[in-house]
C-alpha cells in the first residue's frame, strides 16, 4: 500500500486503528477538524462527550473496567485545559490512557494564539509522559510509542499535542512493527534472589498478611493471589484500588484498610508479623492508620515507590503478577491456625461488619447492599468521591477485579458518570451501576446524555443527603456557602433518562432492584438519612 | 530554607535524550516535589542525540534518592547517578 498522499490527520486516525483503538471519546474543535473529518468513516466507534473532562474520565472507566487503554482527541486551548482533572485522576491511579489533543499551528506556537495553550507545559506534572509534534512523519511512531509508555512500566496518561499544521503535512511515514525505546525500559522481571528472600520470609512467619493495592488488578494478579492465599492460609486486606482482589465474604479476606477501612483489617495489619504489599504506593489515607511492628516486604513495579512513604525490611522491583506466579511455587502449603482464629474472631467483632441497618431514614450503606442483592458478581461499581464513595467502599462486595471503580489517588469528584458511561461501552455485557453524592453528580450531569444517546442501561444512583456531605461532616460547623440540590428526576427525564426517587425504607429495596434490573439509561434518586456516619 | 543536618548536597549526572521538552521535565520533576536546584549544567556529548546534565540540589540522602528514582522513571533518561559533593 502506498502511504504518500495521506496527511498527517489521515496518518493519526490510520494510526490509532494500528493501535488497535475500538472507541475513541472526545469533543471538537477548530484545531482538530481536519483529524474529525476522518473519523466519519474510521472503524473506530467515536463517542462525542459533553465536556472534556466527561471525555477523559469516560476513557479512563473504558481502561479501568476493561484493561485496555483509554483513548481521547480534544482541541487545542480550553479543550486541553478541560482534560487536565481527568488526565490527573487516571495517571495518579495508574490507568492507561492516550490523549490527543490539537494545538495551533507551528509558525504561531508562543504568540498567544487564538485558543493556544502550552498543552505539554501544563500537563507535564499530571501525565506520565508527552509529545509535542513537530512534522507528520512523526505521528504513526509517536502513536506507537504513547500506548507502548501508556501501557509499560507503571501504566499511566500520555499525551500527543498535534499542530494544526502538521495535521495537514503529507507524509508516508508507517506505523512501526516493533517499539524500541531508547531509554525506557522498565524492568519488572522478579530477581531470583528477591523470590527467594520473600518466599523464605513468608514461610517462617506465623501472621502473615497480604495488603493488595490495584497493581494486584492491574497486572491480572488477583486470581493467582487468591490462590496462593488458600494455598499458604494468608489473610488479604485490600487499598481502595485494591477492591475486587477478593470478595469480602471469603475466609481470608478483611476487607479495605486505612482512614476509611474496617477496623478488622487495620488490627490485622498491626498484629501481623509479616505484611506483604503487593502494587500499592501506601497512599497517605493508609500509612495514617498503619501500625505495625512486623516486616513489611513492598513489591512494585515502579522502583520509586519503594521506600517513598513507608520503610520496608525487604522492597521488590516487579510485575506482581510475574512475582506471585515464580513464589507461589515455593511456598509451602501451610494453616496458620491461630493466626486465622484471631482474624475470624476480628471479622466477628469488629464494628464494621455488614449489618441490618434500622433507621426510619433511609442509611447510605442500606442502599449500597440492596445494589449488592440486586446486581450480580460481574457487575460494574462505578463510585463518585465523598461519603457515599466509602459507605460503597466498605458494603459492597467487590467479589471480582476491575468490576468497582473508583478515582482513589485524586479523589475527583464528578468520576461516576462519565466513567460509568465509558466502562458500559467497553463491557457492553455487563450491568454497570454508578453510585454518586449529590454533589459529584451536578459536577458531570450533563454527561447522562451521553448515556441516553449511546442507549446504555446504566443505572445511575444519585444519594441525596442534601449536603456536601463528606465535607460537611469534618467539622461540627464546616462552611460550605449554599449548597442546594436540583430536581434530579426532572432533570435526568430532561436528558433522556427514567428517573424515580425513593425516600421510604420499605420501598428502598424494590426500587433499587428495579432500577438495577432495567434495561434502560435510569436514575435512581435516593433520600439518605444525612446524619449516617461512616 | 534552613538547611537541615542530615541535608548535603548531591550532585546527579544525568544523560538524557536531546529531545525538546526533556530540560523542562527534569527540571518540573525536581522543583515539582519543592527542592532547590543549586546548580543546572547542560552540555552535549560526544553522540549529538544525547546530553549530559549536571544537577546540584540540597536533600536528605533519602530524598535524592527518591529524586534519582522517579527521573529513572522518566522516559527520555537514559542514566542517573550521583555523588556527594
Ligand atoms: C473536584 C473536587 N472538588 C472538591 C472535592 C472535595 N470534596 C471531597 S468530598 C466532597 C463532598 C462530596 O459531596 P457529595 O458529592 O454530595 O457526596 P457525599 O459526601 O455527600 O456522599 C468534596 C467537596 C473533591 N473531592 N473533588
Amino acid at each position: 500500500m502506498s502511504y504518500s498522499s495521506r496527511t498527517g490527520a489521515q496518518a493519526l486516525v490510520e494510526s490509532l486503528e494500528r493501535a488497535g483503538v475500538e472507541t475513541l471519546f472526545g469533543y471538537p474543535g477548530g484545531n482538530v477538524v481536519d483529524i474529525f473529518g476522518f473519523l466519519r468513516n474510521s472503524k473506530m466507534k467515536f463517542v462525542l462527550g459533553r465536556h472534556e473532562q466527561g471525555c477523559v474520565h469516560m476513557a479512563d472507566g473504558y481502561a479501568r473496567a476493561s484493561g485496555k487503554p483509554g483513548v481521547v482527541l480534544v482541541t487545542s486551548g480550553p479543550g486541553a485545559t478541560n482534560a487536565i482533572t481527568g488526565l490527573a485522576t487516571a495517571n495518579v491511579d495508574s490507568v492507561p490512557l492516550v490523549l490527543v489533543s490539537g494545538q495551533v499551528p507551528l509558525s504561531q506556537i508562543g504568540t498567544d494564539a487564538f485558543q493556544e495553550a502550552d498543552m505539554t507545559g501544563i500537563c507535564r506534572a499530571v501525565t506520565k509522559h508527552s509529545f509535542l509534534l513537530k512534522s507528520a512523519d512523526e505521528i504513526p511512531q509517536a502513536v506507537a510509542e504513547a500506548f507502548y509508555i501508556a501501557t509499560r512500566g507503571k501504566p499511566g496518561a500520555v499525551v500527543i499535542d498535534l499542530p494544526h499544521d502538521v495535521q495537514l503535512q503529507k507524509t508516508s511515514a508507517q506505523y512501526p512493527e516493533r517499539i524500541s525505546l531508547r531509554a525506557y525500559h522498565p524492568d519488572t522481571a522478579p530477581k531470583p534472589r528477591a523470590v527467594a528472600e520473600l518466599a523464605r520470609l513468608i514461610n517462617s512467619s506465623n501472621r502473615p498478611i497480604f495488603y493488595a493495592g490495584g497493581g494486584v488488578i492491574s497486572s491480572g494478579a488477583a486470581d493467582d493471589l487468591r490462590a496462593l492465599s488458600s494455598k499458604a492460609d494468608i489473610p488479604i486486606v485490600t487499598t481502595l484500588m485494591g477492591l475486587g482482589v477478593i470478595e469480602k465474604t471469603s475466609t481470608h479476606a478483611l476487607g479495605m484498610a486505612g482512614m476509611y477501612g474496617t477496623e478488622a483489617a487495620n488490627i490485622a495489619l498491626a498484629e501481623a508479623d509479616l505484611i506483604i504489599a503487593l502494587g500499592t504506593r501506601f497512599s497517605d489515607r493508609m500509612t495514617t492508620t498503619l501500625k505495625t511492628k512486623g516486616k513489611i516486604v513492598h513489591v512494585d513495579c515502579d522502583p520509586s515507590s519503594i521506600e517513598k512513604n513507608v520503610s520496608v525490611n525487604l522492597g521488590i522491583v516487579a510485575d506482581i503478577k510475574d512475582l506471585i506466579t515464580t513464589v507461589s511455587s515455593r511456598i509451602k502449603p501451610n494453616s496458620h491456625t491461630s493466626w486465622m482464629k484471631r482474624i475470624s474472631q476480628l471479622k466477628r467483632s469488629s464494628k464494621n461488619k455488614v449489618r441490618k441497618f434500622k433507621t426510619s431514614k433511609i442509611h447510605p450503606g442500606a442502599v449500597v447492599e440492596a445494589v449488592a442483592e440486586a446486581a450480580s458478581d460481574d457487575a460494574i461499581i462505578v463510585t463518585d468521591v465523598g461519603q457515599h464513595q466509602m459507605f460503597a467502599a466498605r458494603y459492597y462486595p467487590t467479589p471480582k477485579p476491575r468490576r468497582f471503580l473508583s478515582p482513589g489517588g485524586m479523589g475527583t469528584m464528578g468520576f461516576a458518570i462519565p466513567a460509568a458511561i465509558g466502562a458500559a461501552l467497553s463491557m457492553p455485557n455487563e450491568k454497570v451501576v454508578a453510585l454518586i453524592g449529590d454533589g459529584g453528580a451536578q459536577m458531570t450531569f450533563n454527561e447522562l446524555k451521553v448515556a441516553s444517546d449511546e442507549k446504555l442501561p446504566i443505572t445511575f444512583i444519585v444519594f441525596n443527603n442534601s449536603s456536601l456531605g463528606m465535607i460537611e461532616r469534618m467539622g461540627e460547623d464546616s462552611f460550605v456557602g449554599n449548597f442546594s440540590n436540583p430536581d434530579f428526576v426532572m432533570m435526568a427525564k430532561a436528558l433522556g433518562l427514567k428517573a424515580k426517587r425513593v425516600s421510604l425504607v420499605e420501598e428502598l429495596k424494590s426500587a433499587v432492584t428495579n432500577a438495577v434490573k432495567s434495561s434502560h439509561p435510569s436514575l435512581l434518586e435516593v433520600i439518605v438519612d444525612a446524619d449516617a456516619k461512616i | 530554607m534552613p538547611m537541615q543536618k542530615s541535608e548535603r548536597i548531591y550532585r546527579l549526572n544525568c544523560f538524557v535524550e536531546n529531545k525538546p521538552g526533556v530540560l523542562a521535565r527534569i527540571v518540573g520533576l525536581i522543583s515539582g516535589r519543592g527542592y532547590n536546584i543549586q546548580t543546572l549544567n547542560v552540555g552535549p556529548t560526544e553522540d549529538g542525540t544525547v546530553s549530559r546534565m549536571k544537577i546540584d540540589v540540597l536533600g536528605t540522602e533519602k530524598v535524592v534518592n527518591q529524586i534519582i528514582l522517579q527521573l529513572r522513571n522518566c522516559v527520555n533518561v537514559i542514566e542517573v547517578t550521583r555523588r556527594r559533593r
